[in-house]
């Protein structure tokens, strides 16, 4: 049985027109098999390989060296929590430990017992002025507090349709979790 | 909705940030914007396009400071195949964060920016690397983009011309190294992105083969402002050796963290104390880096140093990226270097012995120091290791960002680190606890 399915296949092996090279198409396709599954199997690297004529270890070694690809299981909800230097030292080690208490586990790539949560510590993701900040869900979120994080938290737990977050000066509403590589290129 | 920090309505980059939904293109235009994309394809030349920005002096602001007209002027005219711009927007440095301000309030001057510079350069496509993690600057690029097609602004005959324009969009997926041109470009071709050995330089073989200029957004985001108001109007800013203004972002201990349009030539007293604030109450200013966690620590007795290429390179020190850290006398300056060669570590390709080793050997010596098992011994092998990390032994820089930050606090605060080392203690105690 296929791990990823057909259409998501097919969207993987249009990929390659869009570029100069078809090599190129190689991190778009596993952000494509990403979305699908949560996490990169093996077999669904196998199958990207597959896909774009590449030797499945090729695809591998791509895949293991950059962090937001995930090669294990990951929570529904999964906050990057920067703890680089500016972070640090506005509290991010406090915001941390309570962000552990919130989501019940004890450390980075942990998952928590209901499959909603895990974290992971992050190096600097370019919002230094917000210190401390994180990102969950595809948007920033600034100015940590114990407070920001258990209603973070949650609003995960029990979603509510006029739930707003915040994501920065006022801009148009982010798209849908499943991005649309098809428009790079 | 977090309020918007910093510079809302400053001399060239930021001037038009004060006016709402500047991401728009109809709000941008209505500004201005796109002015000078016009005028370029419809009424200069690609060799006019670079003279108007030698003019200028403008010096790339990703941190190499080298001059943009020379770079776009290094790629081959006659080349028959493609050409490429590759927007690095891939920031990264710990502390920098003007970039993402940059695209997520002007989308359009960073696409406007682009599509000259492939002008200049005689191309037809800007590929804009952007970092994985930046989800709303994407959206809004990648909507700007669209709605630049849809204008005829972009594509086929860009403003009735013949001289085919696009930009599009590569996303990164979490990788530090991304930010050296070369390990970019190794990415964008869908690579591990680890750092080329040079010659051949991108210019010559660079993005797929092609030749190809790589440019940081900001320095992009400028050049529509100099095209519509001439290079000599840009040059009347900054200093006689470094023209213009630039972006700096303020972070750390700090009443008002945020990015600033600075002119070059202010001082770092000017920008930590006036614009940022200064420290926060009751503290006292330690230490800021002046350009990212890249660039070696100084003192704030050092404040009055200006943000000219002279000024810091005199303390062997470099403006980089703009990300100003600044950390106040309630941290421990031990920590604090030890938390940054974690992330030098975390961040290694692995490409290059000296940085892949050295690293991570550090860590390992902070490691024992921290847990108060140091000796004069961990002193000197810190002294040592630095030395291995700098002066070129790696392909990129990382190595020797590495080992400056080694270096730099050991010079200025060998008392601190004597007194982990010698005497197991500690006498300051702040949020680094866990470094």
């Amino acid at each position: 049985m296929s791990a990823l399915s057909a259409h998501v296949l097919d969207e993987i092996k249009a990929l390659p027109a869009r570029y100069p090279q078809p090599r190129s198409a190689v991190m778009p396709a596993l952000d494509l098999a990403q979305e699908e599954l949560g996490h990169l199997t093996s077999e669904a690297m196998t199958e990207v390989a597959g896909a774009l004529q590449l030797d499945p270890g090729y695809v591998q070694g791509v895949a293991t060296f950059y962090t937001l690809f995930h090669l294990e299981p990951v929570g529904q909800h999964r906050f990057y929590m920067c703890t680089n230097l500016s972070c640090t030292l506005r509290g991010a080690e406090d915001i941390v430990e309570h962000l552990r208490g919130a989501i019940g586990v004890k450390a980075p790539g942990e998952v928590s017992g209901d499959g909603l949560f895990s974290y992971e510590e992050v190096e600097c993701m370019g919002a230094c002025e917000y210190a401390p900040m994180l990102r969950l869900d595809h948007r920033y979120h600034y100015d940590l507090t114990r407070e920001k994080i258990d209603h973070l938290v949650a609003e995960r737990r029990s979603p509510r349709a006029d739930a707003v977050s915040e994501s920065g000066p006022e801009k148009p509403k982010r798209a849908p979790r499943r991005r649309a590589p098809k428009q790079d290129g | 909705m977090a309020e918007q920090r910093g510079t809302v309505g400053g001399p060239v980059l930021t001037a038009w940030f004060a006016t709402p939904n500047l991401h728009t293109l109809d709000v941008y235009e209505s500004l201005g914007g796109y002015a000078a994309l016009r005028k370029v394809v419809t009424e200069m030349t690609a060799q006019q396009v670079i003279d108007e920005v030698k003019i200028s002096g403008l010096r790339g602001r990703g941190g190499a400071d080298f001059s943009t007209a020379t770079k776009w002027s290094f790629v081959p005219k006659a080349h028959p195949g493609p050409k490429y711009i590759v927007v690095n927007a891939d920031e990264s440095e710990p502390g920098s964060a003007k970039d993402r301000y940059l695209m997520e309030n002007s989308p359009h001057a960073l696409i406007e920016g682009a599509a000259i510079a492939a002008f200049a350069i005689g191309g037809h496509q800007a590929w804009i690397y952007i970092r994985g993690e930046y989800d709303l600057p994407y959206e809004l690029l990648r909507d700007a983009i669209a709605q630049a097609h849809e204008k005829g602004y972009l594509g086929e005959h860009p403003f009735g011309s013949d001289h085919p324009l696009d930009v599009r969009l590569y996303r990164g997926h979490g990788a530090y190294i991304c930010g050296e041109e070369t390990a970019l470009l190794e990415s964008l071709e869908g690579k591990r992105a680890q750092p080329r050995s040079r010659p051949p330089f991108p210019a010559v073989k660079g993005a797929w083969g092609m030749p190809t200029a790589v440019n940081n957004v900001e320095t992009l985001s400028t050049v529509p402002w100099i095209i519509r108001h001439g290079g000599a109007e840009y040059a009347k800013r900054g200093t006689e050796k470094a023209k213009g203004t630039r972006m700096v972002t303020v972070s750390g201990d700090v009443r008002r963290p945020g990015n600033y349009e600075i002119e070059i030539g202010v001082t770092y007293r000017h920008i930590i104390e006036e614009l940022a604030g200064g420290a926060l109450p009751g503290r006292t200013l330690k230490v800021f880096w002046p350009g990212g966690s890249s660039a070696k620590v100084l003192p704030a007795s050092m404040l009055d140093t200006s943000t000219d290429l002279d000024g810091l390179k005199a303390l062997g020190t470099m403006g980089g990226s703009g990300g100003i850290i600044v950390m106040d006398d309630s941290h421990c300056m031990v920590k604090a270097a030890a938390r940054l060669l974690r992330f030098y570590a975390h961040e290694s390709c692995g490409k290059c012995t000296p940085c892949r080793v050295g690293t991570n050997w550090s860590v390992r010596t902070y490691e024992r120091i921290l847990a108060n098992e140091g000796s004069e011994i961990e002193l000197a092998l810190l002294d040592r290791v630095s030395q291995g990390l700098q002066n070129g032994r790696c392909l990129c820089g990382l190595g020797d960002a590495a080992g400056w930050v080694i270096e730099s606090t050991m010079r200025h605060f060998r008392d601190e680190y004597e007194e982990h080392c010698l005497h197991h203690a500690c006498s300051v105690q702040g949020a680094l606890a866990h470094a």
